[in-house]
């Protein structure tokens, strides 16, 4: 199927320009605003020649866009930088040392990075399957009988989560299911248990969009003239619905996943910060504040990239489902 | 009757039917002016440390007092004042947000879908680049260096927020540029910016308008998480976020300091959401789901 | 012969407005008979035809009466027995939204094989079904069956989805066929083969037939007994022959009256003098579609291809053309919305080329263009009056108060009252809207106008009083009218010269009388004998009815594009090597040159 394929290569295409839109404006962001990060390596007291110094033979002192091409030129090698502030041997720096940094060897970034992408998977997986257990029964009743008692629950839920800030549910939890009963530990990971309390409030944050999703696509549907006229040519109601309806209203919530995945990421991010959860949120808060320039351009490439497959994924799927959509 | 009304009139009229919208809109007008008002003509200060009123716990809790009734916080500072203090800016804040997305947003998105040349293409490619970045990153990212103020909040909020309305606006200019009316116009000799401006936004911007009330209720999560996290209006003014940041350390012995400013802003939200929602039920009866 | 429907008293309540939109109606059906049900848009034979399947939307109730089939009173049956017994299996309906009855996201022959498993009760394989599905296909002449069973509902035409459904219905062999308005959103040719389709289905399934249509002519090709309907009740009820020939209510002989009179008038147009205002000489215009199989090619699609015409100054034009023959695109490249790839166009002798943007919005104040969806066309905000004003607003230095007694003088002209100025279009019927389109394009003083499809989303009244309002302001203003249609009942009323068009170019070009008495062209003659009227037509239908639908665009290649259908292709017609244009074989009368000695 020649089409498919030049579809794919297309989106690729399209893709990767993303991508590099998005590493250069983060680049550029890091370069421009101000707070040096060779400040941060070498610490307040440190006389400014050095820091000068040190900042050229960095290269930070350099164009932009002379930096940029450097660092795409690293990227074509496979390599992603090392980390400003933190040493390969897992200790965090002193900054305060005016010459030790330039010795100890430095973590490679891919290796930060892919260390933590595991856990915070896992996390966003749990929280999804969450969500999408608790969302279909809502959103698909709500849809369904869009003037029925279900509706009005559904609507009642996604209205109170969606109130809900991130941070502060999660805290409550840990006050409740930690400290007062015991049940689920939050701080840190020491097995799978951890996930669970972070993965749940995740979970509140994106069931109101997908359970209006669902309701909305589900009840739209069904006004639809095709499935409407299934009865009057004797398939079952049942059969319409599930073979019907399900597979229609499934496409809009795909474009949603695929759209949400960056909220999602921004709530990881608080989420891990909270729960002390060492994933790739964690590890991203930790190197904007310490302005590690080569560790968030690597993050922000990573997800960036995530991004861009997760949506040309959807694409995709939705495209096999219904071969009128094309971009 | 109500189809000689105007769009704007059908969708509120329509919202106003319903008794919880009605009461909700009343509450919320009620809180605004409690937020604003209160502290000022109150004799409580917000800012008031009285170190032997500290640690009071809230209403029908052992040891309360009716004079703090959401207790009183580590420094004896009345914990309801904080909260309308703190949700004095987040309504500054989610409100001016939302306003500037949502302006600056729909005028780049229409503008951009109906004129679709090699503008548009940039254009979306900005939002998808944009897109991709989680807000949390972009606020560190720029906040996390100096001082922030609440200028600089406001603009981090809208920036983060403006290419989900130019999205959404540039696929609705995209369906409105093929529709007959608009080459009715082009056949009498209007200029594109004729079109545009008289024709396209007066039927765009109103259905996306009231859809973007939900999110101020999501720019006020935002600020409070920014607050949180060290980058949001700076103590000693009290935000939800900072004061909930400060009483993680208290949480053992003072569970409130840190659950009374939430379940305060949930229930403003939850008011904020359930207005908007409504409007958006209205809304699509007349429009449809584009938005 | 048995009755296998029986309707007694049957009444249907709106409830949500407490009136009976279906009164009192009783009639019977016997088997294999067809029965037409014609009425006027309200009448309520859709409602009718929905009623008898028990399809009826929420707010419908049956009040009282029965319905009698096979002895069983199925408007007292529960929903389940309906399901498993009755709806798509003894009794089928297809109706007038075939294209939007299969779910775009499977394919036609996919879903027809799940009707079939869904009603099949002897765990037949899917396989045998498949294949009776197949057959199916081709028995409504659906092209390359076996293929088309893979394709989507997207990928098939108005017509082919029709027949289609067709198939649905017939696949579990129901006794009652309920056809209800099938052919309304097609084409007249199309709609026609439907109807001899249906007649040649009937003999070799044995079914009964309910065929419902708002148009007597239609009805008459194809039912034996008729009922009218009016407003909910039976006006006349009678065998189809005795109705026409013997009206017994006045309702009925104003229905037949109003049924267009093609052939038994003679309408007599004004002689003018032949002065050119437009000059078109081969324009053609291509859209460029993805080529779905490679990577990065396009297909060229010809919308429009080499078209010329002259167009004289004071004249009724009409270019007549089915769906898809590039009529909609030739009015945007007359009017200049669009830019054609090749060949001029010239206004007055001045050639309008490569004008810049300024000299065309100049041009817009000579020629104007009425469009067709009178609820669309308008912006739907403003009020009337400013509507109106719009185009003086672009061109014109006049100022608010000159502008607004233009505005009133022209909406007086255009028969709206002068008080509906500070309203807004809310409410107003498909009419009233057009005149305000009218009144906007009159403002400007153009000297051409153009009708594209401008009446055709009208009923037979309001488009008459709106053809002659255009006559009574061409006479005091001169104009010069081009009227962009597919109806040719309209045109033969209103147009002295008629061109037809097909696959974007012209096949025929004469004056009124000569190409309805005395057409050359095959396409044209088809058309012709496909108008629905009551009136004798000299073309019959079993020598001039094509099969067969226009061909891909995508898929013409050069030379005659007709070859597919043409009765009498030659071997260049068929290579693609035959020579295009038009030539004169009488004053006045164009046709293609291959047609001159085909005869």
């Amino acid at each position: 199927m020649y089409h498919l394929a030049g579809q794919l290569v297309r989106r690729v295409l399209q893709g990767l320009v993303v991508v590099l839109i998005t590493t250069f404006l983060i680049f550029s962001i890091l370069r421009i605003v101000p707070g040096d990060p060779v400040r941060l390596i070498v610490g307040g007291m440190a006389p400014d020649n050095l820091v000068e110094e040190i900042a050229e033979k960095m290269g930070l002192r350099d164009p932009i866009p002379v930096q940029f091409g450097r660092y795409l030129l690293e990227i074509a090698q496979g390599d992603l930088g090392n980390s400003y502030q933190r040493p390969k041997n897992g200790m965090m720096g002193q900054g305060g040392d005016f010459n030790a940094n330039m010795d100890v060897e430095m973590a490679e970034v891919s290796d930060l990075i892919f260390d933590t992408l595991p856990y915070t998977l896992q996390l966003a997986g749990l929280a999804l399957l969450i969500s999408l257990i608790v969302s279909f029964p809502l959103g698909i009743s709500a849809g369904l009988k869009p003037k029925g008692i279900m509706s009005k629950i559904a609507f009642f839920i996604s209205s109170v989560f969606v109130s809900i800030p991130n941070f502060w549910l999660g805290i409550v939890l840990a006050l409740f299911l930690t400290i007062k009963l015991g049940l689920l530990p939050s701080i840190g990971y020491q097995n799978f248990a951890y996930t669970i309390l972070p993965a749940i409030v995740l979970a509140v944050e994106t069931c109101p969009f997908i359970i209006r999703t669902i309701s909305v696509s589900f009840a739209e549907i069904s006004q639809e003239y095709f499935i409407k006229s299934g009865k009057v040519r004797g398939l079952t109601r049942n059969g319409v619905i599930y073979r019907h309806t399900l597979r229609n209203a499934s496409i809009p919530l795909l474009n949603l996943l695929g759209i949400q995945l960056s909220t999602l990421l921004g709530g990881v991010i608080v989420v891990e910060y909270i729960f002390d959860y060492p994933g790739l949120g964690q590890l991203t808060i930790y190197a904007v504040l310490q302005r590690d320039f080569p560790l968030i351009q690597g993050i922000a490439m990573v997800t960036s990239a995530l991004y861009v497959g997760l949506n040309i994924a959807v694409d995709l799927i939705t495209y096999s489902i219904d071969p009128r959509l094309e971009s | 009757m109500s189809k000689d009304l105007s769009i704007s009139k059908k969708i509120f009229y329509d919202s106003w039917q319903n008794i919880f919208f009605k009461f909700s809109v009343f509450f919320f007008i009620f809180i605004c002016l409690l937020a604003f008002f209160y502290p000022e003509i109150s004799s409580i200060k917000a800012e008031k440390m009285n170190i032997k009123s500290k640690f009071l716990p809230p209403i029908f809790f052992e040891g309360f007092t009716w004079r703090h009734i959401l207790g009183t916080d580590q420094l004896g500072r009345d914990m309801l004042m904080r909260c309308l203090v703190g949700l004095r800016y987040s309504l500054i804040i989610g409100f001016t947000s939302v306003f500037i997305m949502l302006l600056f947003g729909c005028l780049v998105g229409i503008i951009s879908g109906f004129k679709s040349s090699w503008i548009d293409v940039i254009i979306m490619r900005i939002t998808d680049a944009q897109l991709s970045i989680p807000m949390v990153i972009l606020a560190i990212s720029i906040l996390g260096v100096s001082r922030p103020n609440l200028a600089s909040i406001i603009l981090v909020l809208a920036l983060s927020g403006w290419p989900l309305y130019a999205r959404v606006s540039r696929s609705m200019a995209l369906i409105e540029r093929d529709k007959e009316y608009i080459r009715g116009a082009r056949i009498l000799g209007a200029s594109d910016f004729r079109i545009i401006f008289f024709l396209v936004i007066p039927i765009i911007l109103p259905p996306i308008a009231f859809v973007s009330v939900l999110d101020i209720a999501r720019m006020m999560i935002f600020e409070a998480i920014l607050g949180f996290l060290g980058l949001g209006v700076q103590p000693p003014t009290p935000t939800f976020g900072n004061v909930i940041a400060d009483s993680r350390k208290y949480i053992m012995n003072a569970w409130w300091i840190a659950t009374m400013p939430g379940v305060f802003l949930v229930i403003t939200l939850v008011t904020i959401n359930y207005i908007g929602s409504t409007l958006e039920k209205s809304k699509n009866k007349f429009f449809g789901e584009g938005v | 012969m048995s009755s296998l429907l029986s309707v007694e008293n049957l009444s249907l309540k709106d409830l949500s407005t407490g009136n009976d939109v279906l009164k009192n109606i009783s009639f019977q059906l016997n088997e294999k008979e067809i029965l037409g049900v014609v009425g006027e848009s309200g009448s309520g034979k859709t409602l009718l035809s929905q009623a008898i399947v028990n399809w009826l939307p929420e707010n419908l109730e049956i009040s009282s009466g029965e319905i009698n089939f096979l002895d069983k009173k199925i408007n007292l049956l529960s929903e389940s027995e309906l399901e498993k017994e009755i709806r798509g299996k003894e009794i089928a309906y297809i109706g007038p939204n075939a294209i939007n009855s299969l779910d775009p996201t499977y394919s036609v022959g996919h879903q027809l094989l799940e009707k079939a498993i869904s009603i099949d009760r002897d765990n037949t394989s899917k396989n045998i079904l498949k294949e009776k599905v197949i057959s199916l296909l081709d028995d409504v002449l659906i092209p390359s069956p076996e293929k088309r069973f893979y394709e989507y509902p997207s990928q098939y035409s108005g017509g082919m989805m029709q027949r289609a459904m067709i198939v649905d219905a017939l696949l579990s062999s129901p006794k009652l066929l309920v056809a209800d308005n099938i052919t309304m959103p097609l084409d007249v040719t199309i709609g026609a083969q439907i109807i001899k389709l249906i007649r040649i289905l009937r003999e070799k399934f044995n079914t009964t037939i309910i065929f419902s249509s708002s148009s007597l002519p239609v009805v008459r090709e194809i039912a034996e007994n008729l009922i009218i309907l009016k407003n909910g009740s039976i006006e006349e009820n009678n065998s189809v022959n005795k109705i026409i020939t013997n009206p017994s209510s006045e309702y009925t002989k104003e229905l037949i009256n109003k049924t267009p009179k093609i052939w038994s008038e003679n309408i007599v147009f004004q002689e003018n003098e032949n002065k050119t205002i437009i000059s078109i000489r081969n324009i053609s215009k291509s859209y460029k579609v993805r080529d779905k199989n490679k990577f990065n090619s396009f297909y060229d699609v010809k919308a429009v291809r080499d078209f010329s015409i002259d167009v004289y100054e004071g004249e009724n034009l009409g270019i007549i053309g089915e769906s898809g023959c590039g009529k909609s695109t030739l009015s945007r490249l007359i009017s200049l919305l669009e830019k054609s790839d090749s060949g001029t166009i010239s206004f007055n002798g001045e050639d309008l080329t490569d004008l810049n943007k300024n000299k065309i919005k100049n041009f817009r104040q000579s020629l104007q263009l009425i469009l067709q969806d009178p609820y669309n066309s308008l912006p739907s905000r403003q009020t009337i009056g400013r509507i109106i004003s719009e185009g003086l607003f672009i061109h014109s230095n006049l100022n608010k108060k000159e502008i607004k007694e233009k505005v009133l003088f022209t909406m007086e002209e255009v028969g709206l009252d002068k008080e509906e100025y500070n309203k807004l279009l809310v409410g107003k019927s498909g009419g009233f809207r057009q005149r305000v389109s009218i009144a906007r394009a009159l403002i400007l003083e153009p000297k051409v106008i153009i009708l594209d499809e401008t009446l055709s989303s009208l009923d037979q009244n309001e488009q008459n009083k709106l053809l002659s309002l255009f006559k009574q302001i061409q006479q005091k203003r001169n104009l010069t009218y081009i009227f962009i249609s597919h109806d040719l009942a309209m045109v033969r009323k209103s147009c002295n010269r008629i061109a037809v068009m097909y696959m974007g170019r012209t096949v025929e070009l004469a004056k009124n009388d000569t190409l309805f008495n005395n057409c050359r062209h095959p396409y044209t003659r088809t058309l012709l004998c496909t108008i629905p009227t009551l009136d004798k037509n000299p073309y019959d239908k079993k020598l001039y009815l094509m099969d067969g639908e226009p061909p891909d665009p995508t898929e013409v290649g050069k030379g005659c594009s007709f070859n597919t259908r043409c009765p009498n292709p030659t071997h260049e017609c068929k290579e693609g090597s035959i020579e295009m244009g038009l030539i004169e074989i009488a004053p006045g009368h164009l046709v293609d040159q291959c047609c001159v000695n085909c005869g």
